[in-house]
C-alpha cells in the first residue's frame, strides 16, 4: 500500500520535471543548455492557470502554456544564437524576469480555483493490480508524457530531424556545410524545449498542485535541466531521473502524510539531495558523452 | 567558424556605439542609472548602501570563480549557510564573549559556512567533474530548508512568546557596530575593502594570474604546469567564503537575530551583478548600487501599489539581459 502510494505520486509530481527534462534534451541536442527551463515552466504555468480561469477549459490553459513556451524559448534563443551572449548567465536572468512577471501577473490568482486537468482511468488497464493505479488511473497530460520520451529517442535516433538536430549539436560548422542553418535548427529547438518545458508548468498547476503561488515551480526546471546531464541527453533515460525526482517528492510527502517523526524541512532536502547524488553516480567520464557544442559552454574548465 | 559567423552583431553594437566605448563607460552608465532611480523613486542613499552591501559580497562570489572560467550560482545558497554557521556562533557564545572577539569569530564562521556550501561543489567538481553551475544551483534549495529546520526546531526562540519561527535576538556583542544613530554598520565599508582585496588579488598576485589563465584557455594553463584542479578548487570555495561573510554580516549588521526570509533572492542578484559588469571586481561596486536602488524602490512599489517584492527582478533581470545582449559574443570574463 505505502509502496504503491510512492509510486503513484512519483508519477503525478514527476511529469511536470518529465516534461521540461524532454524539453531541455531536444535544446542541448542542439547545442543550448537553457537555464531558462525554470522561467518557462513558471511562466507556462500561470498562463495555463489564468487561461483555463477565464475560459473554463484546462485544455484551453495547456495551449496557451504552450505558445507563451515558445515565446520564451524564442527569446533565450535570440540571446544566446543570434546575439551569442553567455548561455548560463541569459538563462538564468530569462528565469529571474519570468520570476518577477509572474509575481506581478500572478497575485490575482493565488486564491482562485480552476477546472483541473482531472484523471482519466484507462478502461481495463487500469483496473490491474498495482501497475493500474500507478500508471493508467492519471490525467491526459501524464499519458502524453509517459509516451513522450519513447517518441523522442525515435524522432532523434532514427529521422533525419533528429539527425539534423544532433548533427548541429555537435558542430554547427559540419551541420552548415551539409546545407542546414545552425541558427534556425538551434531557434527552433529552443523553441520547442520551451513549450515542452511550459507545459510540464501546466501540468504543475493543472493536475498537481491545483493552484497558483508565487514561484510555484521551486528549482523543478534546474532539476530538469541537471536531469538531462544525467540523462547522458538520452530522452528514455530522462523520463527514467523525472520519475526518481518524482519518487523522492513523493516519498517525502507519503513519510510526512504518515506522520514519521522527522522535521519536513529536512524532509523537503531529499529531492534536492537525491538528484545531486544521481548526478555524481552518472557524471564520471559522461561530459565526455555531451554533444560537442554543450561541452563548449559547460567544460570551460574540465578538471 | 562558417557556421556561427554572422554579421548581425556588429551593426547593432554601431547602434549602441558601444564599438568605440571607453572601458569606464558601463560603471559610469550604472552610477547614472542609480542616481536616476533614487531620485524618482526618492530612495534613501543609507537605505542603499545598506541594501548594495550584500549584493557586492554575492557578486564578488560570482567574479572569483567566473575569472577561472567557473560559473557560481550558488551564492543564494552560501549566503544562507554564511548567516547559519555565524547564528550558531552567535547563539552560543554572545553572552561569554566581547565584541571584540565574537565579531572576527563569527566572520571566520559565516565564512566557514559558505566554504563548506561551495565546497561540496568544489569536490564534486574536482573529483568526478561535476558541473559546479547544476551543483551549486542544486544546493541553492536545500540552505533555506536547513535555516528552516534549525528556525522552527532547534533553535527557536524559547522566550518567544509570539511563536515565530526565529532565533532569540543576539547579544550587542554579537552585532556589527552602526555609524552614529543611523542603521550604516561597518559592514558598508568591510563591503568596499572586499571589493578592493578581490581586484588585488585577481590583477596582481600570482594566484589571479593562474586563475585568469585558467579561465581564458585551460589547456594552455594545463600545459603550463598550472595545477588545474586546486586553482578551481581555490577559486569556488573563495567564491564561497565571499558569500558565507556576505551572509553573517547582513545578519549581524541589520538582523541580529535568525528567521527565514533573509537575503532571499541576494545571492542570485549578485550574480546579475557580476555578470552586468563582466565580473570586474570593482566595477560590481556601482552595479550593486544601482540592483539595490532597483530593490529598495520595489519595496515603496509593494507599499503602495500592493505589487509583489518580486516584481523589480522584472528590472533587473531587462538591465542584465541588454547588457548580456549588447555585449554579445563574449563568453569568457574579459581580463
Amino acid at each position: 500500500m505505502f509502496v504503491e502510494d510512492v509510486l503513484i505520486g512519483a508519477v503525478r509530481s514527476g511529469t511536470a520535471v518529465l516534461f521540461a527534462a524532454e524539453g531541455e534534451v531536444i535544446s542541448e541536442r542542439s547545442g543550448v543548455i537553457n537555464l531558462g527551463t525554470e522561467g518557462c515552466m513558471l511562466t507556462g504555468a500561470l498562463a495555463a492557470f489564468a487561461t483555463a480561469s477565464w475560459s473554463g477549459s484546462p485544455w484551453v490553459g495547456v495551449a496557451a502554456a504552450a505558445g507563451v513556451g515558445v515565446l520564451m524559448g524564442a527569446l533565450h534563443a535570440f540571446f544566446v544564437v543570434t546575439r551569442r551572449a553567455n548561455q548560463l548567465a541569459t538563462g538564468l536572468a530569462i528565469t529571474f524576469l519570468a520570476l518577477g512577471v509572474t509575481a506581478a501577473l500572478g497575485s490575482d490568482y493565488v486564491a482562485v480555483e480552476v477546472n483541473p486537468l482531472n484523471p482519466v482511468p484507462i478502461p481495463l488497464l487500469s483496473d490491474l493490480p498495482f501497475v493500474g493505479p500507478v500508471l493508467f488511473n492519471h490525467d491526459v497530460l501524464t499519458y502524453c508524457g509517459l509516451a513522450l520520451g519513447p517518441l523522442l529517442w525515435v524522432l532523434l535516433n532514427y529521422t533525419r530531424w533528429g539527425l539534423v538536430l544532433r548533427a548541429t549539436g555537435e558542430s554547427g560548422a559540419v551541420a552548415f556545410a551539409y546545407g542546414h542553418s545552425p541558427s534556425r535548427v538551434r531557434y527552433l529547438a529552443v523553441m520547442a524545449g520551451g513549450a515542452l518545458a511550459a507545459v510540464g508548468g501546466a501540468q504543475l498547476v493543472l493536475a498537481y498542485t491545483l493552484n497558483w503561488v508565487e514561484n510555484v515551480t521551486v528549482g523543478r526546471g534546474f532539476v530538469a535541466v541537471a536531469l538531462v546531464i544525467f540523462a547522458a541527453w538520452n530522452p528514455l533515460k530522462a523520463t527514467a531521473g523525472a520519475f526518481v525526482y518524482g519518487g523522492a517528492v513523493s516519498l517525502q510527502l507519503q513519510l510526512q502524510a504518515r506522520g514519521v517523526d522527522i522535521s519536513p524541512f529536512l524532509l523537503n532536502m531529499t529531492p534536492y539531495i537525491l538528484t545531486l547524488a544521481i548526478l555524481v553516480a552518472a557524471t564520471r567520464g559522461r561530459a565526455q558523452r555531451a554533444p560537442d557544442e554543450i561541452r563548449a559552454v559547460f567544460g570551460t574548465a574540465g578538471a | 567558424m562558417i557556421a556561427t559567423g554572422h554579421r548581425g552583431g556588429v551593426s547593432l553594437r554601431h547602434v549602441a556605439g558601444l564599438h568605440r566605448l571607453h572601458a569606464l563607460t558601463l560603471p559610469l552608465v550604472l552610477l547614472a542609472g542609480f542616481v536616476v532611480i533614487s531620485r524618482v523613486f526618492d530612495v534613501s542613499l543609507d537605505d542603499t548602501l545598506i541594501r548594495a552591501t550584500p549584493f557586492v559580497f554575492t557578486g564578488l562570489a560570482v567574479a572569483v570563480p567566473a575569472r577561472a572560467g567557473l560559473v557560481n550560482i550558488g551564492g543564494e545558497g552560501q549566503f544562507v549557510a554564511g548567516m547559519v554557521f555565524a547564528a550558531g556562533g552567535a547563539l552560543a557564545l554572545d553572552d561569554k564573549l566581547p565584541a571584540i572577539v565574537l565579531l572576527p569569530l563569527l566572520g571566520f564562521l559565516g565564512a566557514f559556512g559558505g566554504f563548506v556550501w561551495a565546497g561540496i561543489a568544489a569536490v564534486l567538481k574536482v573529483t568526478v567533474s561535476l558541473n559546479e553551475a547544476l551543483s551549486t544551483l542544486l544546493l541553492n534549495f536545500v540552505a533555506p530548508l536547513l535555516l528552516g529546520y534549525l528556525v522552527f526546531g532547534p533553535w527557536k526562540d524559547p522566550a518567544n512568546y509570539s511563536n515565530l519561527p526565529q532565533t532569540a535576538e543576539f547579544e550587542d556583542s554579537a552585532r556589527l557596530p552602526v555609524y552614529g544613530l543611523t542603521q550604516l554598520h561597518l559592514g558598508i565599508p568591510l563591503a568596499l575593502v572586499a571589493a578592493l582585496v578581490v581586484w588585488v588579488m585577481l590583477a596582481f598576485t600570482r594566484w589571479g594570474f593562474r586563475a585568469r589563465v585558467l579561465g581564458g584557455n585551460p589547456e594552455a594553463a594545463r600545459r603550463s604546469g598550472i595545477a588545474v584542479r586546486r586553482t578551481l578548487f581555490i577559486a569556488l570555495v573563495a567564491g564561497g567564503v565571499l558569500a558565507g561573510l556576505g551572509g553573517m554580516i547582513e545578519l549581524t549588521g541589520i538582523e541580529g537575530r535568525l528567521r527565514p526570509g533573509i537575503g532571499v533572492g541576494f545571492g542570485y542578484i549578485g550574480f546579475l551583478a557580476s555578470w552586468l559588469v563582466g565580473h570586474r571586481p570593482l566595477e560590481i561596486l556601482p552595479a550593486a548600487l544601482l540592483l539595490a536602488s532597483i530593490s529598495i524602490a520595489g519595496d515603496s512599489l509593494q507599499i503602495d501599489h500592493n505589487l509583489p517584492s518580486t516584481s523589480v527582478y522584472i528590472l533587473m533581470a531587462l538591465v542584465v539581459l541588454a547588457v548580456l545582449g549588447l555585449r554579445g559574443g563574449t563568453r569568457r570574463a574579459e581580463g
